[in-house]
């Protein structure tokens, strides 16, 4: 039976991440995944690291860090996964907005993040193609893209020639525990692996991960739709840009009514676009829980279109080629979990990074590996710790 | 250049008489017969690259000629994207392939 | 809210839509081609008693009888999503939303492509498209071409090229890459190419009657080829590359042994201004999947397709497939389908008699006998392959029904 330091569950961004960050550390790490590399929410999501959708506190400050990161992993990993700081333009539709937008800029900017207002003239001058009636907007600098899909397999390479082993297609079934409670082993379709340390990187998929050893994970699945333009030559917008309510339709507390038709305003959507490097454009954004169903509903693609269509009338002569969905890992506080469980001693969750899995993936698996390896980890992650689910039940 | 109609054959006959027609591919004008779509009646006049790819420049023209392939697509009367293969032509049509000339912004 | 909506114009498409007008359903057909006919169009070979089968005028002769019996028919339209209704089906087109009681999926097959070095090129076109260039449209697709791929499609259209005063210089096989797989080994063509011998007897008799196994057969292949009407069929020679800057100008071959590696030293440029790729057909079953149908990948019929009865009935209610989304087969195969599944959708919705009912049997009947004397045979096993599919849709229903 092979034997491994470190057992990484799931090979999307995040435990593509954490099980190259581990073997860095020299550790011999399995990354073990049901289908094959970035085949759930990593494949299935938009291409964007962004600071300007997070409240201030520790999400910015953590997302911020993560953000510099790539420019090291650009460097460091072989693979391209087209990374570029583009920046990024939030536009605000009505001046009610852009007084939020205004506050919410003083904060991130007394933070030290780089980041202002634009007036509506600027908005055009950055972007020439939006709709001229438009209140306002925020510039950051820092927002980042890149490509998700790559990403993950810029890191499982890397990893493969640090000694990083992976065990795609691999369906774990069951964790096995001695009379001590500690880890023992994987249990998998297709054999079983040795090992006293697990990382749960399964995203949405981790909650069952966490039942093999009686843990409860409120992670529930938040589905997205895109819509993906045809290629075209016109620069329809030069990096992403999202209308300020983006941020307010992530929060629920949040409270605040855009002046949207029933459609937008029952499918949770707002309008985000960005540029690839294959000149098509992705269209978006929208938020529901709908369990694991991940078709494209067409109502949900004409509410996306309509929204799009306020803000960048352009679009009206573009065709939508295809749509796809997928879920991102949602928890109710909106932190992700980075920690121990202390219950069940070498079971780790690096999971319910919502729609920040991409942006938060280097600073997650370089926190996973200094919590495995012992060291203080670059933040102050109490916040992020399992713990603050009461609710858990070890068994 | 030899004529690229087929008008006499063997078992389908000759083709009939069909109504001339002038459709404009980037700004030039070519004679079409009502029946023809875009792309058969620009290979019957000789032009084969309907665009250029959007990241390689390369030239691209009809491949499978009934709407799947999505490779001859071309800008019909300055906006909307369409497959040249599904388009049957109409006098006056203005056809642009997609690609913008080098040099010219939008 | 009409009775059926087709999607597909071709011969499985317009056969249902005659048998259900025929019993008073309201039908409508919508195709994304300019003309209905679907593959029909173009096609164009004769039959053992050297009569011309002419598919355009077959397809008019459906479409006037489909037309009479007051079924609307639209070309230039296309279908973007489906969606299961209490009352029926909903089909999103790009002439609106349409909504009918039952649906018929008629969307037939799509050539599989094969891409070799040089196959962006204008000029290069799938064997369909040139077929369709020099039939429908009366236009050549150039004049002097070369066809990568041996099988069914690539020598009958490429006789029908010739009918238009096109030159084809030869016919090779593909470079040998992941897609291609046994398209560019001559020992797996020479088997399909055995499956011709119907359109060529004299000269397929001479090479493939000599031999007793493909295998052998492969490997005593003239290098050069042999001729069917002309057209050098060349089992030993690979399309290594399409070169051209602009457009197409030739293609580089090389010599290849019986088992498909490149022989050193023996390449040469062939000059063409086109050339057609023949990849083979696979069924045409998006819209299948997009409504939730259950799925077999059955490599006879070519490739995944969705799971039905022999009543044509998909695993949906009220979805009903015919023609080559259920498998690649003739046209004449397709058409009769297609009355099956007119007859079983007139019968869900409760307007056959009796008598009617037995009409479905025999058209059932039908098919099979079509498909046992179909002059063209694309894959070996279709009729055993079919019969396991129906076998599993049986104890499908068999299950949901106990349960």
């Amino acid at each position: 039976m092979e034997s491994f330091d470190v057992i990484v569950i799931g090979a999307g961004v995040i435990g593509s991440s954490v099980a190259y960050h581990l073997v860095k550390k020299g550790l011999d790490v399995a990354l073990i995944e049901k289908g094959g590399i970035a085949a759930g929410t990593s494949s299935r999501c938009d291409a964007v690291a962004l600071i300007c959708d997070k409240k201030p506190g520790i999400d910015t400050e953590i997302g911020y860090a993560s953000i510099q990161l790539f420019k090291q992993l650009a460097q460091e990993l072989s693979v391209d996964f087209e990374f570029s700081s583009r920046g990024s333009l939030y536009v605000c539709e009505t001046e009610r907005e852009l007084e939020i937008a205004q506050g919410y800029v003083a904060d991130q900017v007394r933070d030290g993040y780089d980041m202002r207002m634009v007036d509506p003239h600027e908005l055009l001058d950055i972007e020439p193609y939006l709709a001229p009636d438009l209140a306002g907007g925020i510039w950051t600098e820092a927002d980042s893209s890149m490509n998700p899909y790559k990403l993950c397999y810029a890191f499982v390479e890397e990893g493969k020639k640090l000694g990083l082993k992976v065990f795609d297609y691999h369906a774990v079934s069951e964790i096995q525990r001695d009379v001590q409670g500690k880890i023992e082993r994987v249990v998998t379709d297709r054999g079983t692996f040795k090992t006293r340390k697990i990382v749960n990187c399964a995203g949405v998929w981790s909650p069952k991960i966490a039942g093999m050893v009686g843990i409860e994970i409120p992670i529930v699945p938040r589905k997205g739709i895109v819509l993906i333009t045809e290629k075209t030559s016109k620069q329809i917008t030069r990096q992403k840009v999202h209308e300020f309510g983006y941020m307010l339709s992530k929060f629920e507390d949040i409270h605040f009514k855009r002046n949207v038709s029933e459609l937008v305003e029952k499918h949770n959507v707002a309008f985000t676009i960005e540029p690839t490097d294959a000149h098509n454009f992705l269209v978006g954004g929208h938020r529901a829980f709908k369990g694991f169903d991940i078709r494209s509903e067409i109502d949900v693609m004409q509410a996306i279109a309509e929204r799009a269509l306020r803000f960048l009338p352009v679009l009206r002569d573009l065709n939508c080629i295809r749509a796809y969905a997928g879920v991102r890992p949602w928890v109710p506080d909106h932190l992700p979990i980075v920690s121990e469980v202390e219950e069940v001693p070498g079971f780790f969750i690096a999971s319910g990074h919502e729609g920040d899995g991409i942006s938060m993936s280097p600073i997650t698996g370089k926190m996973v590996a200094q919590l495995i390896t012992g060291e203080p980890t670059d933040f102050n992650i109490d916040k992020l710790n399992f713990s603050r689910y009461k609710k858990s039940n070890a068994v | 250049m030899k004529s690229m109609r087929v008008q006499e054959h063997p078992i389908l006959g000759n083709s009939e008489k069909k109504e001339a027609v002038t459709i404009y591919f980037d700004g030039k004008p070519y004679t079409a017969y009502t029946g023809d779509t875009v792309a058969s009646a620009l290979l019957a006049s000789g032009v084969r690259t309907l665009r250029k790819h959007e990241e390689t420049a390369s030239p691209r023209g009809i491949y499978c000629n009934i709407g799947h392939c999505f490779e001859c697509r071309v800008q019909l009367n300055g906006s909307e994207t369409v497959r040249a293969c599904l388009t049957t032509v109409a006098d006056g049509m203005y056809v642009t392939s997609l690609t913008l000339p080098k040099g010219a912004s939008i | 809210m009409i009775d059926l909506l087709i999607v597909g114009a071709g011969p499985a498409g317009l056969r249902a839509a005659i048998a259900a007008a025929e019993n008073g359903l309201h039908v409508s057909i919508i195709d994304e081609f300019v003309k209905p006919g679907g593959r029909l169009l173009g096609q164009l070979h004769e039959e053992p008693d050297g009569s011309w089968v002419n598919g355009v005028e077959e397809a008019e002769r459906m479409y006037h009888r489909a037309i009479q019996l007051g079924v609307e028919i639209s070309t230039g339209v296309s279908v973007y999503d489906l969606a299961e209704t209490p009352a029926g089906w909903s089909i999103y087109t790009t002439d609106g939303v349409r909504e009918s009681r039952c649906l018929l999926l008629a969307t037939g097959a799509s050539e599989t492509p094969i891409p070799i070095p040089g196959w962006t090129l204008p000029g290069v076109m799938s064997i369909g498209a040139a077929q369709v260039m020099g039939n429908v449209h009366r236009v050549k697709p150039g004049h002097k071409g070369v066809v990568i791929g041996v099988n069914v499609l690539s020598v009958a259209i490429a006789r029908e090229m010739q009918l238009c005063g096109v030159t084809v210089d030869r016919i090779v096989l593909p470079a040998h890459n992941l897609i291609s797989a046994d398209a560019s080994n001559p020992e797996k063509m020479m088997e399909s190419l055995l499956r011709l011998s119907h359109l060529a007897p004299s000269s397929l008799m001479k090479i493939g009657g000599k031999f007793v196994s493909p295998k052998l057969a492969a490997r005593f292949y003239p290098r050069n080829g042999f001729k069917i009407w002309g057209i050098p069929i060349q089992l030993r020679k690979t399309a290594l590359e399409i070169i051209g800057e602009e457009q197409v100008r030739g293609v580089r071959i090389a010599a290849i042994s019986a088992t498909g590696s490149v022989i050193p030293g023996t390449e040469e440029i062939v000059d063409a201004d086109f050339v057609c790729i023949a990849g083979g057909l696979t069924p045409m079953a998006e819209l299948a999947a997009v409504a939730g149908c259950r799925f077999h990948y059955v490599p006879q019929l070519g490739g995944h397709v969705p799971l039905h009865n022999e009543r044509m009935q998909t695993t949906l209610k009220g979805l009903y497939v015919a023609g080559n989304i259920t498998g690649v087969e003739s046209a004449k195969v397709a058409g009769a389908q297609g009355r099956v599944a007119g007859l079983s959708i007139a019968d869900e919705l409760g307007v056959l008699s009796a008598a009617g009912k037995e009409k479905i049997k025999e058209a059932v009947d039908q098919t099979v006998h079509t498909r046992k004397h179909a002059l063209i045979q694309f894959n070996q096993g279709i009729e055993e392959a079919r019969h396991a599919l129906y076998t599993e849709f049986q104890q499908l229903t068999d299950k949901k029904i106990s349960v």
